[in-house]
């Protein structure tokens, strides 16, 4: 009797995880997902900003012509998708990229949706529209591009002045949205309409933001969600403590830090948890134009006298990545192999004679045990700064330098490294995509306003050009490393290290995939479902 | 009486323009604009970019000229907009007030429901044990650093209930709405409680040294009735007017505590504001709280003329 | 408010001893609670100015191998995230407290004597115009008042003194204001012009000695609150920046996410800043008992 009830409960149990499993796979409509908000972005348009802060809440509401696949983890040119393009082809000796574009799609206000709209959106990027940004970010982007031209209501192409495959890797970032050519770019920023998933409710400053989902979204049957919502929370211990709480459904992606991911795992071990490369490099500017720092040998001594695996290991506990420019294998696509990075000066793992090599590189410049040298490093007062800057300061006491934290208010940075006003800064560069395009020119290239050191090598500059311009990706691979070594060589603009960090979830939410290459590029959500 | 009330509004008004001289200039002096700001978020400054939005935001003209724009718009009550949001600042501003208020009202409720009668107990039972200990918890109340408290108040209530109070702004119930105001307000509250109970005990000490009660007691009034009925009736002018003037202060530790605990109030908002170099909500913002301030500060002078007769206005 | 005569307000209260010892004795078992203040405070100074020899390791150095550990017999109070010791670190943090304790108050004190005795002093515009000076600092909030300055004057030690130190000034300089005009009224002032001493001489020799009581209860009693204004201006990004050892930092952002991982690093600090300004305030409210009898309680 015992053993047939049993059987009988064995059966129904199974039979309801059978159930429940078959629910899993079929995904639910409604919902409204909860998520905080690391900080309160200054306005609505993504055009105008420059931190994901302002990509993760406004993404949904919009489309791009061209997006990575959302269920990827990996961004790259084999992942990307059509979105308002249905097609796209490089013609004319892959000078001109043009676009069929998909019909019957509606702006949240009921206007349709045309090339017209994407015309605007990328005049206005290269500065050559009557309306103009307050701030326009990424317009280098867009250099290479001599004109956009329409063909129709629904054909729009990119004339080029020389081939650039890496175009449609930019296009396809979450910092690219279609924008509609009847809004004004103020109201953009206070009120953003877009074709996306979800529509756009309310903003307001240091509290919240408010999405709902579009009925009337061209993809069929989505969004899953009925909204998302924001809650504003800077605070971090306070907004990781509400998670934990069940307050929310999902912490704000990629801003759980691996100190952190313990207590979450602990207080509430049904949180799904992933760590992934955000393509963050923690680096250091190296004013070069003036003492101590223009002697070439002070700032190879300082890049030997780094210990990355130290940083590393405080502040990811291990988990992080050593690399040159460009994201470190296997997530990043084109990071040197082991090998070559281990061959250039201060990479190498035997960090003691590193330091002793960087010490006759100081005696010679006239330091020693008896004379130091005091440098002043300069970074934001933001932990995610000051906290290598911190361990930096430690490593340089090593190889005689006496260094000097020297704390900058975020609105005094950037003019503060504009006007030469430093000796090191400790900087973090994000990329918006996993390309060397995006890394090399903005950085590296003879004055472009990022290059923060004017770091300015022509016969590199060339190099740029070519690699920019090959189609082949793995000879243009060869190209990237070799830039790459170059670069790390000349001590531009040394990298510390890439950062990884935690995204969490709770367990009942469903389809979200963290990019693994890219920390702007993944938030759509239109895929995302609650299975409560 | 009368020249003295008149007197006393000058003088307010006076000090009201004082406020908006400092807090200009004092914002001026603030190294960075809000155009410094946004494009510290792009990365680079574009000169060009940079001076075409000073010169729409109109930071770029002469301060003199930026003050009078800024002082006349607040008397006829045009808050002008928020650099950051481009809403109108009176928009941003007025919707946060209700919260921060109900979160010092019920602070302030907290102090003086537990301030006043562990300082009249204090006083009453003075150098007994009661009194010693009742004293040390008070001075313990003004030593802990608030956001300090609410830190562990939180950690704590996750920890044992695995649930924590932070905020909603359309409370379900009663209980939560009270839940989302109440353990804020108790870790803001402790400090002011704590002063209120030091002032409640020192002034009923001084009261109940005084001849008149001393005269009560020779007649054969019962000790609560001396207590309570007189000397406390005597003693709590002061206790109001600390409260009054606690209710000012009490700003500094509602920043932290919203903070803290995410509070979409005023007072997290003003530090925002200044961090962003908001002019346009930190001036008004300022001002509003100078003028509750001020105006505080003058029903207390104002309630004292009336309730005590001892005190004559000639300063 | 007249003059104190600590003398008499000693006799009145029952001592009649004149040795030293004895009479502080007397003191210390007529106030326990500003006896146990002052041993605080005491050991607060001797660890600040001891720091090098008590603290058991560099409170700088950093070390990812023994990163986060827990209280134990090698970390008294564990290591922070830099693989700092934390034990270490508050022994040195006493410093940078007491730095913008004594520091702030005394820079906020002096200038509020100053500016109070000329105002009392002198009357006519120049009190008119201080008065209103003060009028205007406090009707802003404190802590709103010490946000601007340090964001005005960046970040430092030195700018976060005197960033607390200003808002403190009118109310140091009210009271002085009010015991000096108090003063100019008695009988001795009044002999003292009589015999032709100069007004500065008067000032100085005879009014400002007589307002050092209520002086220094007030010092004493601002001396936790700027302890503790510096913690918030840290909590806020705002106080001192890394890597000093403040309290506030320490208890600031980054640590504060440890809460739950590794209190240690949240519980230690903030003890010490309570026990700090909890033996300030003993001890303050002790002074006030003995030299402002007023307020007696």
């Amino acid at each position: 009797m015992r053993s047939v009830r049993a059987l009988a409960a064995t059966a129904a149990l199974s039979l309801l995880a059978f159930s429940s499993i078959a629910l899993a796979a079929e995904p639910k409509q409604g919902g409204i997902l909860r998520m905080y908000h690391r900080d309160s972005p200054g306005n609505a348009s993504i055009h105008e900003g420059a931190t994901y802060s302002l990509n993760v809440p406004f993404m949904p509401v919009f489309n791009n012509l061209v997006i990575y696949k959302q269920d990827v983890a990996q961004n790259s040119m084999d992942t990307i998708v059509p979105e308002l393009a249905e097609s796209w082809a490089w013609v004319n000796d892959n000078k001109t990229l043009t676009f069929k574009l998909r019909q019957g799609v509606k702006w949240h206000d009921g206007k349709p949706f045309t090339s017209a709209d994407v015309k605007c959106t990328f005049d206005m990027l290269m500065g050559k529209s009557q309306q103009k940004f307050r701030q326009n970010p990424r317009k280098s982007w867009y250099e290479q591009v001599n004109d956009i031209s329409t063909n129709g209501d629904l054909e729009v192409s990119f004339n080029l002045k020389r081939p650039q495959p890496s175009l449609l890797a930019l296009l396809a970032s979450g910092y690219t949205p279609v924008y509609p050519c009847h809004v004004s770019p103020g109201d953009m920023r206070t009120h953003p309409v877009g074709t996306g998933p979800f529509k756009f409710v309310e903003f307001k400053a240091n509290e919240s933001i408010k999405l709902t989902r579009n009925p009337d979204y061209w993809r069929k049957g989505r969004p899953y969600l009925d909204g998302i919502e924001f809650t504003i929370i800077p605070n971090r211990s306070t907004a990781i403590l509400a998670f934990v709480a069940g307050k929310f459904d999902m912490a704000f992606p990629t801003e759980v830090s691996i100190p952190l991911l313990k207590d979450v795992k602990s207080q509430a071990p049904n949180a799904v948890c992933v760590v992934e490369p955000n393509n963050v490099a923690t680096n250091i500017i190296v004013n070069s134009s003036a003492p101590p720092f223009d002697n070439i040998d002070i700032r190879r001594a300082m890049a030997l006298s780094l210990d990355r695996k130290a940083f590393i290991s405080i502040m990811f506990e291990g988990q992080g990545d050593v690399g040159g420019t460009m994201l470190p294998p296997p997530n990043g696509l084109w990071g040197m192999p082991k090998e070559m990075l281990e061959s250039i000066p201060g990479y190498g793992p035997d960090i003691n004679a590193n330091r002793e090599e960087a010490k006759k590189l100081m005696q010679k410049a006239g330091y020693g045990p008896d004379k130091h040298l005091a440098v002043k490093v300069s970074t934001r007062n933001i932990p995610v700064y000051r906290d290598p800057a911190v361990i930096l300061i430690d490593q340089l006491k090593s190889i005689y330098i006496d260094g000097e934290l020297d704390v900058v208010e975020t609105a005094n940075w950037f003019p503060k490294i504009a006007r030469k006003d430093y000796m090191l800064g400790l900087n973090l560069t994000g990329n918006a995509v996993d390309d060397p395009d995006q890394s090399f020119y903005e950085n590296y290239s003879c004055g472009s306003e990022r290059n923060y050191t004017n770091y300015c090598n022509k016969e590199i500059e060339k190099l740029f050009d070519v690699q920019s311009q090959e189609t082949d990706v793995a000879k243009r691979k060869k190209l990237v490393w070799d830039i790459d070594k170059k670069l790390q060589e000349d001590v531009a603009r040394p990298i510390i290290f890439h950062a990884r960090t935690g995204s969490c979830w709770q367990p009942y939410v469903k389809g979200v995939t963290v990019m693994s290459n890219s920390s702007y590029n993944g938030y759509r959500y239109e895929d995302v479902w609650m299975d409560k | 009486m009368f020249a003295y009330l008149v007197r006393r509004l000058l003088l307010m008004l006076v000090t009201l323009f004082g406020i908006s001289i400092v807090i200009f200039f004092l914002l001026r002096i603030v190294p960075g604009n809000i155009v410094d700001i946004l494009f510290a978020a792009a990365g680079y400054v574009d000169p060009a970019d940079k001076a075409n939005l000073e010169k729409e935001l109109g930071i770029d003209q002469p301060l003199v000229v930026q003050y009078w724009h800024w002082i006349s718009g607040f008397l006829r009550g045009d808050f002008g907009y928020s650099y950051v949001s481009e809403k109108p600042a009176l928009q941003e501003i007025l919707p946060r007030i209700p919260i921060t208020a109900r979160l010092a009202g019920l602070a302030l409720l907290f102090s003086a429901s537990i301030g006043i009668p562990l300082g009249v107990i204090s006083a009453v039972k003075q150098g007994t044990k009661l009194d010693y200990a009742l004293r040390v918890v008070s001075l313990s109340g003004l030593s802990l650093p608030s956001f300090w408290l609410g830190l562990l108040i939180l950690t704590a209530s996750v920890a044992m209930f695995n649930q924590m109070p932070i905020f909603n702004p359309n409370p379900a119930t009663w209980l939560e709405a009270f839940a989302t105001y109440a353990v804020p307000a108790a870790a803001v509250g402790f400090r002011s409680a704590a002063l209120t109970m030091r002032i409640t005990r020192s002034s009923m000490l001084e009261v109940l040294r005084q001849d008149y009660i001393r005269t009560a007691r020779a007649k054969g009034a019962s000790d609560a009735a001396v207590n309570y009925q007189h000397a406390l009736k005597n003693a709590i002018l002061p206790v109001i007017t600390v409260i009054g003037i606690e209710a000012a202060f009490l700003i500094g530790g509602l920043i932290v505590t919203e903070t803290v605990f995410n509070i979409p109030g005023v007072a997290r908002f003003l530090v925002e504001a200044i961090r962003w170099r908001d002019y346009p909500i930190v001036q008004n913002l300022v001002m509003l709280i100078a003028i509750v301030v001020v105006s505080a500060n003058f029903i207390v002078d104002m309630l004292y003329a009336v309730f005590d007769p001892r005190i004559r206005y000639t300063d | 408010m007249a003059a104190i005569d600590y003398e008499v307000e000693l006799r009145r209260a029952g001592a009649h001893a004149t040795v030293g010892w004895r009479r502080v004795l007397f003191l210390a078992q007529r106030h326990v609670l500003g006896a146990a203040g002052l041993v605080i405070m005491t050991l607060f100074v001797f660890t600040a100015i001891f720091a090098d020899f008590i603290a058991r390791y560099d409170p700088l150095t950093i070390d990812a191998a023994r990163a986060l550990a827990r209280p134990s017999l090698a970390h008294w109070m564990g290591t922070d995230s830099f693989g700092r010791d934390v034990f270490s670190r508050i022994i040195h943090g006493a410093r940078i407290s007491l730095a913008v304790g004594i520091g702030s108050t005394a820079l906020g004190g002096s200038i509020g004597v100053i500016v109070g005795l000329t105002s009392g002093y002198l009357s006519g515009w120049v009190d008119l115009v201080f008065q209103r000076v003060s009028d205007v600092l406090q009707a802003l909030p404190l802590l709103v008042l010490a946000l601007i300055m340090t964001a005005a004057l960046g970040p430092s030690l030195p700018n976060v003194i005197i960033a607390i130190a200003i808002p403190l000034i009118p109310t140091v300089s009210r009271v002085i204001r009010a015991n000096t005009l108090a003063l100019r009224e008695l009988p001795f002032i009044e002999a003292a012009k009589s015999i032709g001493m100069s007004e500065v001489r008067i000032a100085l020799r005879h009014v400002l000695p007589n307002t050092l009581a209520p002086l220094i209860v007030l010092a004493t009693a601002q001396l936790g609150s700027t302890i503790l204004t510096e913690a918030s201006l840290s909590f806020l990004g705002l106080g001192i920046p890394e890597p000093y050892p403040s309290w506030g930092r320490m208890l600031s952002e980054s640590a504060a996410e440890y809460v739950r991982t590794a209190p240690w690093l949240v519980i230690f600090p903030g003890i010490a800043i309570s026990l700090a300004v909890f033996g300030a305030n003993l001890f303050g409210d002790a002074l006030r008992d003995i030299l402002d009898p007023r307020q007696r309680g």
